[in-house]
This record gives C-alpha cells, sequence and structure tokens, in this order.
C-alpha cells in the first residue's frame, strides 16, 4: 500500500509550491477581495503559502479616527487557520477562536489613535499522508469619510 | 533478466501517476499565468539553494505597509485639492532603465495612481495606469498589469469607487505576481516607491501646517521600521542596496520623532463597534519635519531623475 502511495506523495510533495503559487492570487481576488466590499483595500498583497503547524505573524500599522476590516482567509485545502490580535506589548485584543457568532475571517474596528498591531495565524496541525500546502491571506481596508 | 524486466515495469508503473500530477500541475500552473498572458513569459532566474531557501522563508512571510491610498484619501479629508505639478510626469516613463530605477518608479506611478483617483482625476488615472503599464512590460511582468486593467478603469470611468477599487486591485495584484514569480525583491522596491511616493506628497502639503498631515508624516516611522526589517530579510542583493541606504538615512531624522503611548485599551461604540486605542502621541519638530521633507525630496529626485 505504501510503495503505491508513495510516487504520489513525492511528486506532490515537488510540485506542491507550483500548486500554492497558482492558487494563491486566484484566492486573493476571487475569494478574499470581495470580503473588503464598501472598504477601501489599504496595504499591498499580503499572503503566505503555509502547511499545517505553521505560524505566522504581520504588523500592521492603523491610523487614528479610521474604521477598519481585517480579513484573515486561508485556502480550504488547510484547515480553518486560528488568528488573534495582539499589540506590541503581546497583549490580546481579539481571539478568532473566541468569537462564535460573527464572520471568523473577518474583523470590524475603529483606532482612536495610531497604532500597531500584531496578526498572528496558526494553521491546526492535522494528521495526513500529504501534508497540503495551502495559501493563507491577510488584508485590510479602511472606510472613506465622507 | 526478470528482475531487470521487473524493475522496468516498477519504473514505468510510478512514471504514469507522475506523468498524471505533473502534467495536471503543468495546465493549472499554465491556467492561472496563461489567463492574462501576453507576451513572453516572466524570465525566471536561476537560484542557488540559499537563494532558494530563502525564496522559501519568504513565501511564508507576510509583510504590509498601508498603501498609498490611504495617505491620498488623508490629504483630501484634510480638504486640499488635486495639484498635477507635485506628481512625478508620465513623460518620464522612457527615462527608467533597469530593474532597480523602473521597479521604483512603478511604485512612484502607483501611488501617483492612487492620488488621482481619490481625488477623481479620471484623465490623469488612466494616464497613470498607462506609465506603469508601460514599465511593467520593460520589466517583463506585463502580464502583472494586463489590457484588461485598463479597460476595466475605462468601463468604470464614472464612478470613482469603482477606479479606486480597480486600482487597489491592480497593484495588490502586482504585487501578488511579483512574489510568486520570484521576483519578491523587485515587489519589496515597488512597495518602497510607492511608500516613498506618498511621504513626499505629504511632505508637500504639511507646508499648509495642517496638524493631521504633520502627525501622519510622523507616525510614517512606523513604516519605515517596517520596510527597513522587510529589506533585511532578502540578505545580499546588490539591486536592493541602493534603496536600503536611503531609507536607513531617511531612519535616522525619523529616530528623532519621539511617540509616547500607554497601555491598549478596547471599548464599544453605540452601534457595537470595537474600538482600539492606546493615546499614543507622535512628537514631531519643525527641525525634524523639514528634514524629513528635504531628504525624501532628494531621494525621489535621484530615482525619478
Amino acid at each position: 500500500m505504501t510503495k503505491k502511495i508513495f510516487p504520489y506523495v513525492l511528486i506532490l510533495l515537488l510540485t506542491a509550491p507550483v500548486l500554492g503559487n497558482a492558487q494563491c492570487r486566484a484566492f486573493t481576488k476571487n475569494k478574499c477581495m470581495p470580503l473588503l466590499e464598501g472598504y477601501v483595500q489599504n496595504d499591498n498583497y499580503n499572503s503566505a503559502l503555509l502547511v499545517p503547524g505553521d505560524e505566522a505573524e504581520v504588523l500592521l500599522t492603523f491610523y487614528a479616527n479610521k474604521e477598519y476590516r481585517l480579513i484573515v482567509a486561508n485556502n480550504p485545502v488547510l484547515p480553518d487557520v486560528e488568528w488573534e490580535i495582539l499589540d506590541t506589548n503581546n497583549d490580546l485584543i481579539y481571539a478568532s477562536k473566541q468569537n462564535t457568532t460573527g464572520a471568523k475571517n473577518s474583523f470590524d474596528f475603529k483606532m482612536s489613535s495610531t497604532q500597531q498591531l500584531i496578526v498572528r495565524v496558526r494553521v491546526p496541525k492535522e494528521e495526513s499522508v500529504i501534508p497540503h500546502e495551502g495559501c493563507v491571506v491577510i488584508m485590510s481596508g479602511y472606510k472613506e469619510a465622507k | 533478466m526478470t528482475t531487470q524486466i521487473f524493475r522496468t515495469m516498477q519504473i514505468i508503473r510510478w512514471m504514469k501517476p507522475a506523468a498524471l500530477i505533473v502534467g495536471c500541475c503543468a495546465l493549472l500552473y499554465s491556467c492561472e499565468s496563461g489567463s492574462n498572458q501576453q507576451g513572453a513569459a516572466l524570465p525566471k532566474k536561476a537560484m542557488d539553494s540559499t537563494d532558494m531557501a530563502k525564496a522559501k522563508d519568504l513565501e511564508k512571510m507576510f509583510f504590509s505597509i498601508p498603501a498609498p491610498m490611504e495617505m491620498a484619501s488623508l490629504i483630501r479629508e484634510a480638504g486640499f485639492g488635486f495639484d498635477k505639478a507635485m506628481l512625478n510626469s508620465t513623460d518620464h516613463v522612457s527615462r527608467y532603465t533597469g530593474e532597480m530605477k523602473q521597479a521604483i518608479n512603478l511604485g512612484i506611478y502607483g501611488a501617483d495612481l492612487s492620488y488621482s483617483s481619490i481625488f477623481d482625476q479620471k484623465q490623469e488615472s488612466m494616464n497613470y495606469l498607462a506609465a506603469a503599464q508601460k514599465l511593467a512590460r520593460e520589466m517583463g511582468v506585463e502580464q502583472a498589469l494586463d489590457d484588461k486593467t485598463i479597460e476595466r478603469l475605462n468601463a468604470n470611468q464614472d464612478s470613482r469607487d469603482s477606479i479606486m477599487k480597480i486600482v487597489s486591485e491592480a497593484y495588490a495584484d502586482l504585487n501578488g505576481f511579483l512574489k510568486e514569480n520570484d521576483r519578491v525583491e523587485i515587489s519589496a522596491l515597488v512597495v518602497s516607491g510607492g511608500w516613498l511616493e506618498a511621504l513626499y506628497l505629504s511632505t508637500q502639503y504639511a507646508q499648509s501646517g495642517k496638524p493631521q498631515i504633520r502627525q501622519r508624516i510622523g507616525e510614517q516611522k512606523y513604516s519605515l521600521e517596517n520596510l527597513i526589517s522587510y529589506f533585511s530579510k532578502f540578505g545580499e542583493k546588490p539591486v536592493l542596496n541602493e534603496m536600503k541606504q536611503d531609507l536607513a538615512a531617511l531612519k535616522v531624522i525619523f529616530d528623532e520623532v519621539k511617540v509616547q503611548s500607554s497601555k491598549t485599551t478596547t471599548a464599544k461604540d453605540n452601534n457595537g463597534l470595537i474600538i482600539i486605542g492606546n493615546s499614543s502621541s507622535v512628537d514631531l519638530t519643525d527641525e525634524t519635519l523639514k528634514k524629513i521633507e528635504t531628504k525624501v525630496k532628494e531621494i525621489r529626485s535621484k530615482y525619478t531623475a
């Protein structure tokens, strides 16, 4: 059995980066950008190719008196990522795990002062013969003052 | 002999699924990049094992600085009007040769495009997108800013919101394209060019004395630190050296900007929206502002000349 699936696993491992790259930009355009409807997208392209067990973070600057929407989404090839917002002292502000009612992949908020916040994402580990590599996207948008 | 035949058969059995998977991957990849492909494919440079490891690390890393669009929004919200004379003329586009200058000016044109679209300058937006596309073509990354984007912009001339959305998406997509095609250092130059231009524009408006513009300039200390940290992840890349030095020179001045903050608090407004803040304040003296203005103008002039 192991001998039979080995070539598939090997080839998938070798081609995973190509597959990951191919999926990431399309995933961002088709699945993430629409979630920012009503907001002006305000940062550069923020995606990473992660595997289960990976943890990554990014430091984002948010400006005073602005309303923001933060999106954290992953390609379905990965289990749903867990993510947190922390300040630069590592004090927790928001955790997706604690959100049992609202949308799991977005968070709306307003800043009363300009500050940097850390967004930390964690891809849960999973038991799988083939370690899937998938795209994780972090995006934010602001509301224009009318 | 029997063993040899058996081995050959085993190899053939292995090759079938392998060929199938490789074929599917090739097809999938070509579909993705071919959807907006025109002209030559992006030339990929040969990478050694250290480069490969670094590229892999960068694939796993997020990086962000606020896009020029947000700075342009602030300028508009502060009550200022559009000033074409401040922008880098699209007539200069043929001056830019060499990957480094082209990438930085792609970012600069991107910021000017954002500024034009925020102020609802339709013709200028078209001109800047066309100039950016010309640069992208010369850099061999024309797939990232294709004719479809220009067509969409043309078709949505009456909607400012749509224009802003198209511009934001186009630049995010350009950076994504560069990142996916092992040109992530070029993406870093594009981002730094855009940031530099937004900073330059805000310093031009800062002379009016509006406090919100001044404060936003001081707050660029954060973005500058992020940019410098990002550039340091690439190791020794000659194409990045000049910009690295320029950012370091700016940092010396920005180190004079004092930021004070207290513990972060959260609260909810009447609509249930979470309010986050740490009562931070930025102290930017007239002298430091002048130094920033002079330095950023000097750096920008060097790249746009």
